[in-house]
């Protein structure tokens, strides 16, 4: 479905990603792990169209998607949940929701808010609210709910557990995989190599700017895997 | 104590003109967070051009009107694109005095075309005075708070019930994360910049019509009536520039009947001087500040 | 030399002074709106001390820079909790406040059958110490410019100091300032204090040089102007701000077809120049280069991260 091809994206001199290929296949969850700094941010937002790579190209769906506008990019059915969420505070969880479907011009948007609210009965609890009033785990949630309004095909989640409590973690993990049951295809970038081991049909492991390992979760030693999730390879 | 309730509704109105100003100055500030010295000055570009029509073509207040918002928004535009658009990202001081640049220039331009001092401008018609119970009020007054309080509903509506007005407030809150939603933020301050250099030249307009005569200072006033404005209602807030205008207007109002000019100017920047120290956020601070203690405690 | 010339460079000189008191702030990270204040001040003040107290103007100067610094440093102590915008507001807040005192202060005295004394929006006059001790505009041409390259010269000391890297220290990460154990507080209030002496230094000699000022020279234009002139020359060194006057003041005065139109074209230029330059002619990184070129057998480290105070 995604295919990176060989990316290289630069801030000024430095290059963060050295030559990057990976590829998310349809319908499946894809993890991509690493430490902090070893480009796992850059990569989605090469995808997104929010860093332009320097060489190499992205396609989706087997069209060339490189250095396209993220409008764009949103629109043929790529949505992001990005790092610390970035809700809008100051704005309520309706207004919230609309802005993830900034893109559409359908008129379903209003019955796509229901149904986000069916499934998460406390984001309509508290739609009123202004999102910055929410809990973390309910803003993870909106988060969510917010790139689902652009009623994506593929799914980029940039380290959702991120300062969440374990119990949280837990049901941002189980709407992920359930999203995925329903047929969303999932790319996920995560520290907490243990939860994203648990939902991933498949894993890459990127390193100072390269992918050093991919398969599926059994073709390594779990351990080994955290640790170089975590701290990299120590050679 | 009829002087006194004469001077507050007489305040409100100029204040009302500040209020539009304030809102102006915060829709930049809100999605570009960087300072646009030059906005009063584009407003005074349309304000001359008003004038140029106005004299040239005998031309009645509407039309006026229509080329001050017009005039307005051609500066605008050419302030969004020399000050904002070409100047990158993070170069925050240099779009500013990139601004005063422009505001000098603008100046010139108005000087050069308009050698006089100053220029007549038309009034909203030769009105009675409406009078009630002792007090009275210039109708033309009266028009002006009414095209104040209609245009903020009509801004309103625009905020906060179109898709335009969603991604004016997504890109105020958070660029990044308006981009993220494939909001091209660029569009969106441009066309705030649209938006706000509108509101300015209507309230130009207003301004200069109660006060028929027009002068190249215009500029510097406007700048300086909105920025002080703002900041006493808390930038970027648009209740807050509403407070904000009026509570100058009565105030330079109240100081201008006791102790004359000089004590106008004075308490309004006093004014400034102790909100900034005692009150950073300006009249709706107790708003913000709630919300993020809300916020905290619920993480 | 020719008079207009004289004249010019004496402007040049003066105005130097509020551009780098204005780039000293801008090392700490503030962006001021109201230096034009402490030069307002230090140009009726020492006015005062010459013409209505009979005192020399050798005697006005450390005066003058005593009462401006106090005055700063006041106004550093209590805008101490404001940052960014909010600073540059309660700057420009003080110095109209400032502006429109001198407008409503009249105190004048008779001194031989003439009233001396600030009089309101007619300002200053008869600061006649000059013409009275025979002193030519040439050489007070050479006063100023001596005086000012004293101030550039401890400038570059400075810079080359502990305390300029404190200051930019400061200016780049408030934070990262507090936690290497420097009293920010400290430094910004003697920063403000420092940058409102050497306004006054410019008032000082407007002054003396005009012999007659009025508030309106004081205004925010004054002060903005200040600001901008450190931006056009660029903030990597104290040229900079020299730079940014001498194409202000020379550019206007020398190119006599503009005239009548030379905000038109200089505004222009400048808001030009700033889209290709955003941090000024002389920035740091081309500051850094020059020094390379100069001196090729020690090495420097490149310069610290540029840091934009507007942002903050």
């Amino acid at each position: 479905m995604l295919e990176v091809n060989d990316i290289v994206t630069a801030y000024g001199k430095i290059e963060a990603l050295k030559g990057v290929s990976l590829s998310v296949p349809e319908g499946q969850i894809t993890v991509l792990l690493g430490p902090n700094g070893a480009g796992k941010t850059t990569t989605l937002m090469s995808v997104a169209g929010l860093l332009k790579p320097k060489r190499g190209s992205v396609t989706f769906e087997g069209q060339d998607i490189t250095g396209r506008q993220p409008g764009t990019i949103v629109q043929r059915g790529i949505a992001l949940v990005p790092e610390n969420r970035l809700v809008f505070p100051d704005m309520n969880v309706h207004d919230n929701l609309k802005t993830g479907a900034y893109v559409r011009n359908d008129n379903e948007i209003e019955s796509d808010i229901e149904s986000i609210y069916e499934r998460f009965p406390r984001l309509k609890e508290r739609y009123h609210q202004h999102a910055g009033t929410l809990s973390g785990g309910e803003q993870q949630m909106l988060a969510v709910a917010r790139a689902l309004m652009a009623r994506p095909k593929l799914m980029l989640m940039d380290e959702p557990s991120l300062g969440l409590a374990p119990m949280i973690v837990e049901e941002i993990f189980r709407i992920i995989h359930d999203l995925n049951q329903e047929g969303t295809s999932i790319f996920l970038v995560e520290q907490n190599a243990n939860m994203a081991l648990k939902i991933a049909h498949q894993f890459y492991l990127l390193e100072q700017g390269l992918v050093t390992f991919s398969g599926t979760p059994g073709d390594m030693d779990e351990n080994e895997v955290i640790q170089r999730a975590y701290l990299g390879t120590t050679a | 104590m009829i002087d006194f309730i004469q001077n507050t509704l007489d305040g409100i109105t100029i204040g009302a003109g500040y209020a539009l100003l304030a809102i102006g100055f915060t829709l930049i500030f809100g999605v570009l967070r960087r300072l646009n010295l030059a906005y009063g000055p584009s407003i005074m570009i349309g304000v001359f051009l008003g004038t140029f029509i106005y004299l040239h073509f005998d031309a009645g207040w509407l039309p006026v009107a229509i080329a001050t918002v017009i005039g307005a928004i051609l500066a605008g535009i050419y302030v969004e694109r020399m000050c904002f658009w070409a100047i990158k990202e993070g170069a925050a001081l240099a779009s500013m005095v990139s601004t005063f640049a422009i505001w000098m220039q603008l100046e010139e331009l108005v000087t050069v075309i308009f050698p006089e001092r100053t220029y007549k401008f038309p009034t909203l018609g030769e009105m009675d005075y409406l009078e009630f119970a002792g007090l009275e009020m210039r109708a033309e007054h009266l028009i002006m708070l009414g095209i104040a309080v209609l245009m903020v509903g009509l801004l309103h509506v625009l905020l906060y019930r179109t898709r335009f007005g969603l991604s004016v407030r997504a890109v105020s809150e958070n660029p990044a994360a308006a981009r993220f939603m494939g909001i091209n933020t660029g569009r969106v301050i441009f066309r705030a910049f649209i938006l706000a250099s509108a509101i300015g030249g209507v309230a130009g307009f207003l301004l200069v019509a109660t006060d028929p005569t027009v002068t190249p200072k215009f500029g510097l006033q406007a700048t300086f009536k909105g920025l002080i404005a703002m900041m006493l209602g808390g930038m970027g807030s648009i209740p807050g520039a509403i407070a904000g205008g009026v509570l100058l207007g009565i105030v330079e109002r109240h100081m201008q009947a006791e102790f004359g000019a000089i004590m106008r100017d004075m308490a309004a920047y006093a004014l400034l001087f102790l909100f900034l120290i005692f009150r950073p956020g300006g009249i709706m601070a107790q708003g913000v500040a709630a919300r993020e203690a809300a916020a905290l405690r619920r993480v | 030399m020719d008079e207009h010339l004289v004249s010019i460079l004496t402007n040049i000189g003066g105005f130097t002074f509020i551009a780098l008191s204005a780039y000293l702030l801008l090392l700490t990270g503030e962006i001021s709106f109201g230096q034009q204040a402490f030069f307002g001040i230090g140009a009726y003040f020492s006015g005062i001390v010459t013409a209505m107290w009979g005192l020399s103007m050798w005697a006005a100067i450390p005066l003058t820079m005593l009462a401006a610094a106090f005055s700063a440093g006041l106004v550093g102590i209590i805008t101490i909790r404001l940052r960014g915008l909010y600073f540059s507001i309660a700057t420009l807040a003080f110095a109209e406040m400032v502006r429109l005192a001198l407008v409503g202060t009249t105190w004048q005295v008779k001194i031989d059958g003439e009233m001396i004394g600030p009089n309101g929006s007619e300002g200053l006059g008869n600061i006649r110490w000059a013409l009275d001790n025979n002193i030519e505009a040439n050489d007070f041409m050479w006063i100023v410019l001596i005086t000012l390259a004293i101030v550039m010269g401890l400038f570059f000391l400075m810079e080359r100091s502990r305390l300029g890297s404190i200051f930019r220290t400061i200016g780049a990460d408030r934070l990262l300032a507090e936690t290497q154990g420097i009293n920010v507080t400290a430094y910004k209030v003697a920063a403000t204090a420092l940058a409102g002496a050497i306004a006054s230094l410019g008032g000082i000699f407007y002054a003396h040089a005009q012999t007659h000022v009025y508030p309106e020279n004081f205004d925010v234009m004054l002060g903005v102007h200040s600001l901008a002139y450190g931006l056009i020359g660029g903030l990597g060194t104290a040229l900079g701000p020299l730079l940014g006057v001498i194409l202000d003041i020379g550019f206007l005065e020398a190119v006599e077809w503009v005239q009548g139109y030379r905000m038109i074209a200089f505004g222009g230029l400048v808001a030009v120049l700033l889209i290709f330059m955003p941090r000024g002619i002389l920035d740091e990184r081309r500051v850094h280069r020059l020094r390379m070129a100069f001196r090729t057998r020690k090495t420097e480290p490149p310069p610290a991260k540029t840091h934009d105070p507007a942002a903050s």
